[in-house]
């Protein structure tokens, strides 16, 4: 008897648990039946009109308002009962799939109300706008280079969502919806003749289109991006590349720069001249490490804005940039508008304008600088004779140091120290007594 | 209860001289700092340094084009003698092998040249037989105990093993991920050792391998951008950190045991330094670059 007893006990006590908890989330105000929004609406008569419209979130259409909201008090705004960046993944928890290749930043960020109105909306799936609208208000850069381009890319035209995903994508980076080279064949299928032609018959069915198109649009027929090197622009891919009908037709002639030294030769023997060659040049890679071999958007054919790429090999110096970059922001805050005389940061690197200092490829001089000397280098866009009555110049010996003459890099960094000024020391005093002992406290 | 308190308590004594003199609790006592050769001229930035068991200490000048030969003897420097020869410009790395032998890298025409004690040129060191491809760019190399010389080939993505003569033995490719390896060091157990100063990370490879894995993970908490690598005697692994200035050590199996110096003109501080070399004395050689010296240090406890 008691062993029957235990046993219908614990699942008739589960049981009832679960059927008085499943209870009460239906119904965990104990609102009144047939109250629900209609409670809410009675108050918040402005959402009348709102539910008016064509496309209603669907909890709003049941008049769940407590779905989301707490009717008396919440410890988030709105009387959310949930953080506002985490109550929508509540019902739509699979929006993003598991080990996505890329998310979309607002929606890692749970920043849902960029793009949707949570309540109703007369779009499709609540947007607040329609169509490549929506997504240009952010991306504006886009925006205006799709707007400005000669040849434009027909899918874009018809909405970004042909080829991304706007919430996140399993498959490949920048939220395509597919592997690039998959995504592209679905419509410009490889095996036509007049693709085999546009490509002077070299198997490209499985390369990397975007190394010669901008899929967004370009002013280069055949949408390929604005500076097109130019065996690419003659169609004279043999150039570099074996004949189309080799065994290995994509196989580059040469490795490395002795592949670019065919053309040329003249800037490859100045660089080899000078006593310091910026090294990646010279490894397995070569001119590729920051070149494209085809066609980029970037002049010189760079393979990005000159910050993102001299930063991908040095990120110190990029990561130091970003921190100069808050900490001069911080400043400006905390003084209240009023204007600093000296900066944190230097100009030239925080607009990640490196050549405006160095030489990418090689120099004669240290840090592969491009002017003769430091003093040089500055001077070309700060008057240091005026700057200061220091002495300074190949004559002046360094205090600190015999075999060091007093130049521009003896008392600042060029890439910033989070001081002003760019010293390397918290306060001018501490900087002069280095030299000027008799002057330490 | 008391048994096994006295128990651990005789455990944690016998345990006690290691950790108290492990690398951990290394520190770096500057002792001198090199200026001049012997006629009085000074360096101008020197990016190479090698030191061996006895008392030799070669410096590479390389913005002055020469070598300096000098003898470091109970913490006294002696003569600073000036090679000088128009096979070498620019020398970047030097070493010495067992035989007293000097090789340096032209880090203008990239090779590396092979020079008598005395400092006369001998030959190029051209890897002779080495195959497909056979073009390679050294970007450092080391010698081992025995003499054999590794060539870190940046051109072709391997390193090369040649016999003390110069004649090719075998290669090591780089390993698949990877983002610039610019210095290699060898242990005394002939174990390779690949610093990637762009992902902070080293990288290993046992004494007969014929590949590299990662020994550590990246070390960017520790390091700004390193660009040179050496190990002492018992394996202790140092670390130069060019853009940071300083010298970050790690145990044989990569854990990290500390930093030692920072930036600065002073004797004792570091501007972006570039190679560095321990003896056996526990002697430490850096070629502090953008001071235009070297500064030598004594590894204390």
């Amino acid at each position: 008897m008691v062993l029957r007893f235990k046993w219908f006990f614990w699942p008739i006590l589960i049981g009832s648990l679960l059927l008085v908890s499943l209870a009460y989330s239906q119904n965990k105000f104990r609102l009144k039946p047939d109250a629900k929004g209609k409670l809410c609406l009675s108050c918040h008569d402005n959402f009348k009109e709102k539910l008016k419209k064509q496309f209603v979130h669907t909890p709003v259409k049941s008049g769940e308002c407590s779905e989301c909201h707490n009717p008396h008090a919440a410890s988030h705004g709105k009387l959310l009962d949930e953080d506002a960046n985490k109550i929508c993944f509540k019902c739509h928890e699979n929006i993003v799939s598991k080990n996505p290749k890329s998310t979309h930043k607002v929606v890692s960020e749970g920043n849902c109300v960029k793009c949707h109105d949570p309540h109703a909306s007369n779009n499709k799936f609540t947007l607040l706008k329609t169509g490549n609208e929506l997504c240009f208000d952010c991306h504006k850069n886009i925006a205006s280079a799709v707007a400005k381009v000669k040849f434009r890319h027909n899918p874009v035209e018809k909405g970004c969502i042909n080829c991304h995903d706007p919430h996140a994508s399993a498959k490949a980076g920048h939220l395509l919806k597919d592997d690039l080279v998959a995504l592209c064949i679905s419509c410009h299928r490889p095996d036509r003749p007049n693709f085999v032609k546009q490509h002077m018959n070299y198997p490209v069915a499985k390369s990397d289109c975007s190394s010669c198109h901008d899929a967004h649009g370009s002013d280069k027929g055949g949408i390929l991006f604005d500076n097109v090197h130019i065996p690419v622009a003659n169609k004279v891919c043999n150039q570099c590349h074996e004949g189309p009908t080799s065994p290995d037709p994509l196989k580059t002639k040469k490795a490395g720069f002795e592949l670019c030294r065919g053309c040329h030769s003249s800037m490859m023997n100045d660089t080899f001249n000078k006593n310091r060659v910026h090294w990646p040049l010279l490894d397995k890679v070569g001119c590729l490490n920051c070149h494209e071999p085809h066609a980029s958007s970037q002049k010189k054919l760079l393979r990005g804005e000159m910050k993102s790429l001299c930063g991908k090999c040095h990120s110190d110096t990029l990561e130091r940039q970003e921190k100069l970059a808050a900490m001069e922001q911080q400043e400006k805050v905390a003084a209240k508008g009023k204007q600093e005389k000296t900066s944190i940061a230097h100009n030239p690197v925080q607009e990640g304008n490196c050549s405006a200092c160095h030489s990418p490829h090689a120099s004669d001089i240290g840090f592969l600088v491009n002017r003769p000397s430091i003093l040089e280098l500055c001077g070309t866009c700060h008057e240091w004779q005026k700057h200061t009555s220091h002495p300074i110049g190949e004559k002046i010996i360094d205090s600190r140091n015999r075999n060091l003459t007093l130049q521009c890099l003896s008392c600042h960094r060029s890439h910033g120290t989070g001081n002003r000024q760019m010293i390397p020391f918290p306060t001018i005093t501490d900087l002069c007594v280095q030299c000027h002992k008799q002057f330490k406290r | 209860m008391i048994e096994a308190f006295k128990i651990l308590l005789f455990i944690s004594l016998l345990f006690f001289p290691i950790s108290a003199f492990s690398a951990g609790g290394v520190k770096f006592k500057h002792i001198q700092s090199v200026y001049f050769d012997e006629k009085g001229i000074g360096l101008k930035e020197p990016e190479g340094v090698a030191c061996n068991e006895k008392t030799l200490l070669i410096v590479g000048d390389t913005a002055n084009d020469r070598l300096l030969l000098y003898n470091f003897q109970e913490r006294s420097l002696k003569a600073g003698m000036e090679i000088k020869i128009p096979q070498l410009s620019n020398p970047i790395r030097v070493q010495i092998n067992s035989r007293g032998e000097i090789f340096a890298l032209d880090g203008k025409k990239r090779r590396i040249i092979r020079l008598s004690p005395e400092g006369t040129f001998k030959s190029y060191v051209d890897a002779e037989g080495v195959p497909s491809p056979s073009a390679f760019v050294p970007r450092s190399f080391k010698i081992d105990v025995d003499d054999h010389i590794y060539i870190l080939d940046i051109f072709s993505g391997r390193v090369l093993v040649l016999n003390p003569e110069g004649k090719y033995q075998r290669q090591i490719p780089f390993p698949k991920e990877y983002g610039f390896f610019s210095d290699l060091a060898v242990d005394s157990r002939g174990n390779l050792l690949l610093i990637d100063c762009i992902k902070a990370m080293v990288f290993f490879a046992g004494k007969d391998s014929n590949s590299f894995s990662p020994l550590t993970k990246s070390l960017r908490e520790y390091l700004n951008f390193p660009t040179g690598i050496t190990t002492d005697r018992r394996g202790t692994i140092y670390i130069v950190d060019e853009n940071g200035s300083g010298i970050v050590m790690l145990s044989q199996d990569g854990s990290f045991l500390g930093r030692q110096l920072s930036m600065g003109w002073n004797e004792g501080l570091l501007y972006y330094p570039t190679q560095v070399c321990i003896n056996e004395k526990g002697e430490v050689f850096i070629a502090d670059r953008g001071n235009s010296r070297i500064q030598i240090f004594m590894v204390v406890q």
